[in-house]
């Protein structure tokens, strides 16, 4: 009896300690083999794979997670800490030091995700492209080595991977459409794109331009107007490989001056979906049909729009205009057609690679879909 | 020193005199059941299964959402019951963000990110997973009835279900029985389950107000995440095979507070969440319930119960002797298996103190590399032992979870199934029905227009038909959206659509 209570006492005494912590899957430095303490603190520095050299500005996070439950598990909560590296590239995570209580809780996991537009994503657990599990994460004098992002890549696959909290989401935003757009036009298996990709060549990433489409004399000769313009680009949203745009902003006048040039170079499928999603969503939209495969316009105020469609080159033409400087629909369509014309000057589209047919994954007798008969160990 | 005990860390450093200690503690800690971890496995398999299926789609071209399943949606939590928000408020605030679907503080999170929440959810508090077992050959969830298990795992659970200290510890009322799967699938206090999913997916279409239709989305998303998480737990043997004491009662934890499945906990530190293998192609099934069981046996649970052993439903030791042969142990193993099937095959009794493997039958001609491992069991002095292994789990996961993703996303098309086109031109709506399973019953489409605020109002309802109906629109209105809520041959059915009036 005496024994009993002895235990019970033992265990309702661990019930007021602290957490439990698991052991840590990566060692505590990158020449060691000894685990690291999950609790941290956790260092290293953000470096450019191709270059070698520091990175400055990239996003670090790093997560705990929390459990509890004697009986069963369960998220119980979560400690997030979000630095950027400094010029020399290096992080600090500070250790862990406000701990969950009770005999229940637990540690459950560390997790650091590192982001720099332009280069692939970083997680200390697995690596993209594929899905493999990382093995070089250290607690301490950590190198992060960031890839640069290549073409051939999908920001679908890439943000489905990246993960990370809500300030990794908002540095990454810029990508959402590209991955929306890659899940609109492409219907092939995610992982089976993501193989190809590790085959696929080092690249470098060329930026969309579509400077040579239109300028300044062209749209004056054509809407008859005399002042200045200052060109720039529409803030909304960034270039890319597949998309660029031009703001022709009327100095010293307002808005209902200006011109605007969105272009999109998606390839046939997704430009087809990226028209369409235009047309469900700019206000007033109406078909015109008057420009390419396939146009309309569409009108916001004192702005009116003009979306036309080249199915040849996959390309999707946005074009803007206020009442002030196009006074009449034709002038829109005139300068619309004018950057049709242009649209062969386009520098060449970098190639994105087809799956190969050894990435289709093989036959397996479990599978269902593969085989949906029944096996015969599936018919007692 | 407890202290330092219950630390991972420090358990290489185990006095002698915790010893007793040690021995005891299993018998007095009720032990973790959280089915494939939702942190990681349910989180990877959720996200597979929607990529796999046509979500995107739907929510781009029916819904109005651009991006798709890369929408930012938020869930404003004034927009709830203030119990309801405190309450899922609670369970979202747990994730970790580094899995990229905890929602920010302004309640925004990706669409994708919302439906793999529910599915992580679904198990929190994690008293709720003794609600994601469910038997297909009794028809029955978790029940302690049946099968004779090794007296440590009685002595076990004497004290498991001694309920006051453990009550007291962990605040849940667990004694080892739950509702079956299906039946708590359809259960209106699950706040992820199906009647969840369908009401709030109309309310995100019909709702008068814009932040609130967002907000309806977000749930209906989340549990659109809680049904699949129902179902991926029909492809986990432990929780078709009525094995909570064999399989979550065993050794294998990090501590002596941390025992739990092996083969989850393989899984979970084997794929993590990222590292998940892709859906195979989605699995088309008559009904709901049908991909989790159904007459024909080719439910998830049906096909999962009857091709895989859970760790407490291996045969029991086998005494042999030298005399003994293979086909004489094999039988004499049958006999102690709680389930027909799989069945076991012919035993090599060959080789002491080696380790062998049956393999699943009906892949003989399989290469080597495909085949799958079944269990394994190894001769001793005196007997054979059957045990399932790392190498078992590898091919267990490299079948199941493919197999769990594509029944997954089968269930997300099937409920998605019916679609609501809305031809809009010339100041008049053309609206009809496709992708419905037989006839429509019970239920019209019911249309509703917003005006320049924003604000939706009903203002027709028409027949639930591939003949398109044609209606006029009201003036001033920016948008028509419409909702059927009916059934068809395939059981309950929700269909929303909503498109700009050019």
């Amino acid at each position: 009896m005496r024994r009993v209570v002895l235990l019970l006492a033992m265990v309702a005494a661990s019930a007021a300690c602290g957490p439990l912590i698991e052991r840590a899957p990566f060692a505590v430095r990158p020449d060691s083999i000894r685990p690291a303490d999950l609790l941290g603190p956790y260092d290293g520095i953000v470096i450019d794979a191709d270059l070698d050299r520091p990175i400055a500005g990239a996003t670090v996070a790093a997560a705990w997670a929390f459990e509890n439950g004697i009986g069963f598990h369960a998220p119980s909560g979560s400690r997030e800490v979000v630095v950027q590296t400094g010029a020399d590239g290096r992080y600090t995570i500070p250790r862990l030091d406000d701990l969950p209580e009770g005999a229940s809780a637990r540690i459950r996991r560390f997790t650091l995700v590192v982001y720099h537009r332009g280069h692939v994503g970083w997680r200390s657990d697995r690596v993209f492209p594929g899905q493999a599990a990382r093995r070089d994460f250290s607690q301490r004098g950590n190198r992060v080595r960031l890839d640069r992002w290549q073409p051939a890549y999908l920001h679908a696959t890439h943000l489905v991977f990246l993960g990370g909290g809500a300030k990794v989401r908002l540095a990454a935003a810029w990508e959402l459409q590209a991955a929306a757009l890659e899940l609109d036009g492409e219907h092939l298996p995610l992982a089976t794109r993501a193989k190809s990709e590790t085959t696929t060549a080092q690249v470098g990433l060329t930026m969309l331009d579509i400077t040579k489409l239109l300028n300044d004399d062209e749209i004056r000769g054509v809407t008859g107007y005399v002042g200045k313009f200052e060109d720039g680009k529409l803030s909304d949203l960034p270039t890319t490989e597949f998309y660029d745009s031009r703001h022709f902003k009327a100095l010293g006048k307002p808005e209902s001056f200006d011109v605007g040039l969105r272009v999109w170079r998606l390839g046939a499928a997704a430009s087809e979906v990226q028209y369409n999603k235009l047309m469900t969503t700019l206000p007033g939209a109406h078909a015109t049909d008057e420009v390419g495969d396939g146009s309309f316009r569409a009108q916001s105020g004192e702005i009116g729009g003009l979306v036309f469609l080249v199915r040849e080159r996959g390309v999707v033409v946005s074009m803007t205009c206020g009442s002030g400087q196009c006074s009449e629909p034709a002038q829109l369509a005139k300068l619309a057609k004018l950057v049709e014309s242009r649209l062969p000057e386009l520098p060449p589209e970098q190639p994105r690679l087809a799956p190969t047919p050894e990435a289709v994954p093989p036959s397996d007798a479990d599978n269902p879909a593969v085989k949906p008969t029944p096996s015969p160990e599936v018919s007692p | 020193m407890m202290c330092a005990l219950t630390r991972a860390r420090a358990r290489t450093r185990v006095h002698s005199s915790l010893q007793i200690l040690l021995a005891a503690a299993p018998l007095l800690v009720a032990m973790p059941a959280r089915a494939y971890d939702p942190a990681t496995t349910h989180a990877g398999l959720t996200e597979q299964a929607v990529l796999a299926s046509e979500l995107h789609r739907v929510l781009g071209h029916r819904l109005s959402r651009p991006l798709g399943l890369f929408e930012p949606i938020v869930l404003n939590r004034a927009d709830l019951d203030p119990t309801l928000a405190r309450v899922l408020g609670g369970r979202l605030d747990a994730l970790d963000p580094s899995g990229g679907y905890r929602p920010g503080a302004d309640g925004a999170a990706p669409a994708l990110a919302w439906v793999v929440a529910g599915a992580v959810i679904a198990e929190t508090p994690a008293e709720r997973a003794k609600n994601l077992f469910f038997d297909p050959s009794r028809g029955s969830g978790l029940t302690q009835a049946g099968g004779a298990f090794q007296v440590g795992h009685d002595l076990r659970m004497l004290f498991a279900e001694g309920g006051g200290l453990r009550a007291a510890a962990t605040g849940t009322t667990f004694n080892l029985t739950g509702r079956p799967s299906p039946e708590w699938l359809l259960a209106p206090e699950n706040d992820v389950g199906l009647p969840a999913f369908y009401d709030q997916l109309e309310q995100a279409t019909i709702a008068e107000r814009p932040g609130p239709r967002a907000t309806a989305l977000a749930r209906a998303l989340l549990a659109l995440g809680g049904t699949l998480a129902v179902l991926e737990d029909a492809g986990d043997p432990a929780h078709v095979r009525n094995d909570f004491r064999g399989a979550y009662l065993g050794d294998g934890g990090s501590s002596l507070f941390d025992r739990g499945s092996p083969f989850e906990r393989y899984v979970a530190e084997t794929f993590g969440q990222a590292g998940v293998p892709p859906a195979a192609a989605p699995v088309n099934r008559p009904t709901v319930m049908a991909y989790i069981t159904a007459a024909d046996r080719q439910g998830l649970a049906d096909r999962t119960q009857r091709r895989f052993f859970s760790d407490g439903t291996l045969p029991e030791p086998v005494v042999v002797d030298r005399l003994t042969t293979g086909v004489e142990a094999m039988r004499d193993a049958r006999e102690s298996l709680p389930y027909a099937l799989p069945t076991l095959p012919h035993l090599d009794l060959t080789g002491m103190g080696d380790i062998h493997y049956a393999y699943a039958s009906g892949e003989p001609g399989a290469p080597p590399a495909h085949r799958r491992r079944l269990l394994a069991y190894l001769r001793v002095p005196g007997r054979v032992r059957f045990f399932l292994d790392r190498a078992v789990y590898q091919d267990s996961a490299r079948a199941l979870l493919p197999e769990i993703g594509a029944y997954a996303a089968g269930l997300v098309d099937h409920l998605f199934r019916a679609d609501i086109h809305l031809e809009i031109k010339a100041g008049s709506v053309a609206v009809s029905v496709t992708g419905a399973r037989g006839i429509v019953r019970k239920g019209e489409v019911r249309l509703y227009f917003e005006d320049a605020s924003g604000r939706r109002s009903g203002f027709a309802s028409v027949p639930a038909s591939t003949t398109p109906s044609t209606l006029t629109i009201p003036a001033g209105a920016r948008r028509i959206a419409a909702a059927l809520r009916a059934e068809d041959d395939a059981g309950e059915l929700v269909a929303v659509a909503e498109q700009p009036v050019l």
